[in-house]
């Protein structure tokens, strides 16, 4: 055969489309990726409000006015959508090349489902905040949805920072569940070992300068800068993913 | 006719395993293949290089006349079932026959109806809680119903009865009746799937043991009965590839009769008959050659 050059025929299916065939994949039963985590997060909050009410109803007056503002019931989803992603890379990667997808279409399609779902989060999350202001935090004071540092933060900003936090942890889920497809258990050592280096490094230099720079980083920016600093960190963590997926072979 | 699959040294190793080594062959466009070989074989492995699944460590394969790795050009003309095929967790049979046609342009999705009547397929259940069998029939049906210009089928029909094994073959040869392409069937069921194939390639050890048309190879060989002596005399020095004894009662096979030989034969007294190509494989592939057993 010669005649590879001048006439190659076009894929059947565009790039776009095969692009967005990988996301839709990810979509087609949204329960586990879409509705489940909301269902999941109204019901924690639902129990954090009747925690805060039992407290109120005993403590009565002598409450302290920022009592309930530390919530953490909101971070659970973060960590959730990780987990969703190191599954994903697992349970899709094989499936999604079995439907004769490239490496790189899959890849493409799977950081734009998660870059969707970042927005739909984002957006979604600042919403509830602003339900939550209105309402005078639930008419208990309380605050689920803005807890702690972003109590005073504008709502887009609280938006744009759950969108870029979810962004970080999707991506280091991603990155884990590459590992794992790559190199199975091995791949998941060799992370966490890098990963621990990578955290007594961090900790050696915190110690070694008093932790001031850091602390001075993050007291000395605004909560939306600091949050955009996470951006080029979340893509050089995306490049190194595409990196290990386009050389794995499909396995078992 | 074209080649549509194009396999030069191609070689894949893991550690010291060598799972396919200095292979060479050529696919024509527009027939069934069977790839046939024990456990362990190679098939898969082959057919993981074939649709760029794996990466060769030497060696190249062609597909359409160009490398499969990472390739939507031949991607999306191909569609590669095997049984080992992984879901999503939260899969239903009808998410799989959903999302099938986004990934495969022919996919008729009236005849992947017809074909979940036929297999009885519960499409509402989760994959992951589906027998063997029924996910053997759901690859089956995506494998089908996508009319791929280049259909490879891994032992689509693993965990799959007998009653199953047969509506398959009969629907893929339907279906192969009325849109011609090529196909690629890898399985260890040879005589069941024997009519099917208009070419054999015979992988063992890593190796090809066989490349061969399956009319061809099916008269290169014939199984002679009769009396030991008979047998005996009339065998002389022809090579043997397998030969059984049973009391004063012998069978031989060997390769290369004429038709004269045969005739031969038959006026000897001895039976002849077509080897089936399951017999040939067997004996080739280091199946017990020779097996005797004296009367008592």
């Amino acid at each position: 055969m010669t005649a590879v050059d001048a006439a190659r025929p076009e894929a059947l299916i565009p790039t776009r489309t095969r692009v967005l065939n990988v996301a839709r994949l990810h979509a087609a039963n949204p329960w586990p990726t879409v509705i489940l985590p909301w269902i999941v997060l109204l019901g924690v909050h639902a129990l954090t409000w009747s925690i805060w009410a039992i407290i109120s109803h005993y403590a009565g007056p002598s409450l302290e006015p920022d009592a309930f503002r530390y919530a953490g019931g909101v971070s659970w989803l973060v960590i959730y959508m990780m987990i969703i992603a190191i599954q994903a890379m697992n349970a899709t990667f094989r499936f999604a090349l079995g439907f004769a997808s490239t490496r790189r279409d899959y890849y493409l399609g799977t950081v734009g489902f998660f870059s969707v779902m970042a927005v739909v989060y984002g957006v979604g999350l600042a919403l509830l905040a602003g339900v939550e202001r209105l309402t005078d935090g639930w008419g208990m004071d309380g605050s689920f949805y803005a807890p702690a540092y972003l109590y005073d933060e504008p709502l887009v900003v609280v938006g744009f920072h759950f969108f870029a936090l979810y962004l970080l942890f999707v991506g280091l889920g991603s990155l884990t569940g590459a590992m794992f497809v790559r190199w199975k258990a091995m791949g998941l050592y060799a992370f966490f070992g890098a990963f621990s280096l990578l955290l007594v490094a961090f900790i050696w230099w915190g110690t070694d300068t008093g932790w001031s720079p850091l602390a001075s980083f993050l007291t000395g920016n605004p909560l939306a800068v600091v949050m955009a600093w996470t951006l080029p960190v979340t893509v050089a963590i995306g490049a190194i993913g595409f990196l290990i997926i386009r050389r794995t072979p499909v396995r078992g | 006719m074209t080649a549509i699959i194009e396999a030069t040294g191609l070689t894949r190793r893991f550690g010291d395993v060598h799972a396919v080594e200095d292979v060479s062959f050529v696919i024509e466009e527009g027939a069934i293949c069977g790839l046939l070989g024990r456990n362990g074989a190679g098939k898969t492995t082959l057919m993981n290089l074939v649709t760029g699944q794996d990466f060769p460590s030497a060696g190249k394969v062609r597909v359409l006349g160009e490398d499969p790795v990472e390739n939507a050009r031949v991607l999306t003309r191909t569609c590669f079932i095997k049984e080992s095929q992984s879901y999503p967790d939260a899969y239903r049979g009808r998410h799989v026959l959903a999302t099938a046609p986004h990934f495969f342009p022919h996919f008729d999705a009236d005849l992947a109806r017809r074909l979940v009547d036929d297999f009885d397929l519960p499409v509402d259940r989760m994959v992951k809680k589906m027998s063997r069998g029924q996910r053997s029939a759901l690859g089956a049906i995506v494998g089908i119903a996508s009319r791929a210009e280049l259909t490879l089928l891994d032992e689509p029909y693993a965990g799959l009865d007998a009653v199953a094994r047969h509506l398959f073959y009969d629907r893929l040869l339907e279906d192969y009746a009325a849109h011609p392409r090529t196909i690629v069937l890898s399985t260890h069921l040879i005589d069941e799937a024997a009519d099917l194939l208009d070419r054999v390639l015979v992988i063992h050890g890593g190796r090809i043991e066989i490349d061969a048309d399956a009319d061809e190879l099916r008269g290169t060989a014939s199984t002679l009965v009769g009396r030991a002596a008979d047998i005996e005399a009339f065998v002389g020095t022809r090579e043997v590839i397998a030969r059984e004894r049973i009391g004063g009662i012998a069978s031989v096979t060997v390769e290369g009769l004429t038709a004269e030989d045969k005739a031969r034969a038959a006026s000897s007294g001895l039976e002849v008959s077509p080897v089936s190509l399951q017999q040939l494989i067997v004996r080739r592939t280091g199946g017990a050659p020779t097996h005797e057993e004296v009367a008592r």
